[in-house]
């Protein structure tokens, strides 16, 4: 990688520079390792990575600790935190999703967890708080570096009380204070939010809306929901269901939704309507294994991908005929098929949409991918957090091992 | 010499499996099929009549009680043991895999559960362990090395150094390196003898975005596991044994944690067992 860089590249500054790039973002990539894991991966010398490791700490961008591997004393290189650690969850239907990120919104670790359709509320939030821990140690962090934590679940949420407000959504979840499981467990404060909220928070802030006070974000996964950014602020309604666009009622003798009602966006679109239109089809288990077939070029599931995009897009037009956003952001697990599912959901919104003189409506992918709703859950718990006046910490004199040992 | 293998096996994928979609729509024979196997050890009824399917593209998760015959069936399609009785078919084909090196050749890979691997050597050299590539007369760890990163890299795994010794490394990354081993020969059927069992969180989290890539490249998986979190998490249908016979097979779909655990218990018996090629 290195000698790509410097063919890229040329002179000597810029290598060095092309050099640093890589053992931050290996860092990054691996949480926490030794100096001499670094220069392995990086496949740097390690002289060379004992440098850099001591002009990033130098420059603040990275942290070392000493620690030992197979009984010898090692540098442990970890990114510096700003201020304190935020732990953002999403609570998928199929995938459990945890970041620790620092104030500055960088994430310095993730995991993802793969969950069986239904999982319980018990052992899901056990294994939530097992993994934040898990997690932590990767990092050689406590739980008192934390601040607090964002979930995300896939449901309306009455804010006032963390609870899910609308009851057979999430079979199981129903009369489970989550947040207050959680912040018992970790001794942490837990915000409790909708997922696609989540997301509207994190493309807002961090991605493809950033630039917009009012924007939708659309969340195309297991199900479908919408977050509505109005004047920067979430727009969530009385009790959390504003936006919650995978119950309007799309075909009024469809098919019977969890919520009660007959043929709800979500019968139709959702992983399991999906399925349904499909048919059996070898190989074919999950919302993924949809996603995949269409990106190989499967015609067909490429047909029922964008019909769900013009079914989608024309509820989506109803709500933007409600908010007048400037943009309308698109994520979850379909969005992966880019244009497929893209370019038919954009038409179906700007059909049904006042068109505007001042600023035309586009309708974009997320700029987070599938992470938006983990990294909104972060984004949420650091702005709930107020942030402690001393913001220098003092740095251990830690240089002068040399990390060669 | 591997190289060679990888590109033709590659290669070859995909065509066929195109000119079935356009030309039939009969699906593709299971990659795995086993008919009523059967294996005595003395008084034991290991396995008495078992049937098992596992196709491209699917994990088939494999449970019952302690003694209930998973392993024994494990070990069968390594070819570590032979069945007394039954028949065993490979993409239609009947078949006999009388040892490990047959089961190789065939393009299956098992990771057992005490994962088979060398505590003083590095990650690289626990891959090729037996199979190591040479040029000439020569081992050639260059390639090796490459290999072993391009493998890792495949699976999304933690691991930093494909040089780190086997002895450095926690419990999630040496099932890692297990796992990873078994993509060298580029097998099309892994087995994976309780993979989670004994991992932290974190690493049981690891483990299961690798069998879902198994999954995504293609590979047909059959995982063993007392988990049944871990079974309904990644598998496309759960096949249960109990005392050697099986005991239902369920869509995980549509299954509940408790239908499984009732026929694994025996409170339900194998009626609903329901065996079809196709899924």
């Amino acid at each position: 990688m290195s000698r790509r860089a410097a063919a890229a590249a040329g002179s000597q500054s810029s290598l060095r520079e092309a050099n640093r790039q890589l053992v931050v973002e290996t860092v990054k990539r691996y949480g926490g390792l030794t100096q001499i894991e670094l220069a392995d991966a990086t496949g740097l010398s390690q002289a060379t990575v004992s440098t850099i490791v001591r002009e990033l700490l130098a420059a603040g961008v990275v942290d070392t600790a000493s620690t030992t591997r197979s009984g010898r004393r090692a540098q442990m290189v970890t990114l510096a935190r700003r201020v304190g650690l935020a732990v953002g969850v999403q609570v998928g239907h199929r995938h459990l999703r945890v970041a620790l990120g620092d104030f500055s919104h960088e994430i310095l670790v993730e995991q993802s967890l793969p969950l069986p359709i239904e999982h319980r509320v018990d052992t899901t939030l056990d294994r939530v708080a097992l993994l934040v821990v898990d997690l932590l140690e990767r990092v050689g962090a406590s739980l008192d570096d934390v601040v607090g934590m964002g979930v995300g679940v896939p449901a309306p949420v009455d804010l006032a009380t963390g609870m899910i407000s609308v009851h057979g959504v999430m079979p199981g979840w129903d009369d489970v204070h989550v947040g207050q499981v959680l912040s018992k467990r970790l001794n942490l404060p837990v915000y409790v939010d909708n997922d696609a909220n989540l997301g509207a928070i994190a493309e807002s802030t961090l991605g493809a809306a950033r630039e917009f006070t009012d924007s939708i974000f659309v969340r195309a996964s297991y199900g479908v929901g919408a977050g509505i950014i109005v004047g920067g602020q979430v727009l969530r309604g009385f009790a959390g269901t504003a936006g919650e666009i995978g119950h309007f009622i799309v075909d009024p003798e469809g098919a019977e939704c969890r919520c009660g009602a007959r043929g709800c966006l979500d019968t139709i679109v959702g992983a399991a309507g999906l399925l349904e239109q499909l048919g059996p089809t070898p190989g074919l288990g999950n919302l993924r294994d949809v996603v995949q077939r269409t990106n190989q070029g499967d015609e067909r599931f490429g047909d029922v991908v964008a019909h769900a995009g013009t079914t989608i897009g024309s509820v989506v037009a109803g709500l933007g005929l409600a908010v007048n956003p400037q943009v309308v952001v698109v994520g979850g697990e379909l969005a992966e098929t880019g244009e497929t599912f893209l370019a038919p959901l954009r038409a179906a919104v700007l059909r049904g949409l006042l068109p505007n003189t001042i600023a035309p409506l586009d309708v974009v992918r997320a700029g987070l991918g599938l992470r938006a709703e983990m990294v909104g859950a972060l984004v949420l718990a650091l702005q709930s957090t107020d942030v402690p006046l001393s913001v220098e910490e003092t740095v251990e004199e830690t240089m002068d091992v040399g990390g060669l040992l | 010499m591997i190289a060679v293998g990888v590109g033709d096996s590659v290669h070859a994928t995909p065509t066929t499996r195109g000119a079935q979609d356009v030309t039939t729509p009969v699906p593709p024979p299971p990659l795995l099929s086993m008919r009523g196997i059967s294996k005595n050890f003395g008084a034991v009824e290991a396995l008495v009549g078992v049937d098992l399917d596992v196709h491209a593209h699917e994990v088939v998760a494999l449970v019952g009680d302690n003694g209930a015959g998973k392993s024994t069936l494990a070990k069968m399609v390594a070819g570590a043991i032979t069945p007394d009785t039954g028949l065993i078919e490979i993409d239609g084909e009947p078949t006999v895999i009388p040892t490990p090196g047959a089961a190789h050749a065939l393009g299956v890979a098992t990771v057992f559960q005490d994962l088979a691997l060398c505590d003083n050597l590095d990650v690289t050299s626990n891959l090729f362990l037996g199979r190591e590539a040479r040029v000439g007369p020569l081992r050639d760890d260059g390639y090796m090395e490459a290999t072993a990163r391009r493998v890792l890299d495949s699976l999304t795994s933690r691991i930093p150094s494909v040089r780190s010794q086997l002895s450095t490394l926690s419990a999630g990354q040496r099932q890692t390196v297990a796992i990873a081993r078994t993509l060298i020969g580029d097998p099309r059927l892994v087995v994976l003898d309780e993979p989670t069992a004994a991992l932290s969180v974190a690493a049981t989290a690891e483990v299961l975005t690798h069998i879902e890539r198994l999954r995504e490249m293609g590979l047909g998986v059959i995982l063993i596991s007392h988990n049944m979190m871990d079974v309904l998490a990644v598998a496309d249908r759960i096949v249960v044994l109990r005392h050697g016979r099986n005991n239902g097979v369920f869509d995980a779909a549509t299954t509940s944690h408790e239908q499984i655990l009732a026929a694994i218990t025996g409170a339900t018996s194998r009626r609903q067992s329901r065996m079809h090629a196709l899924r």
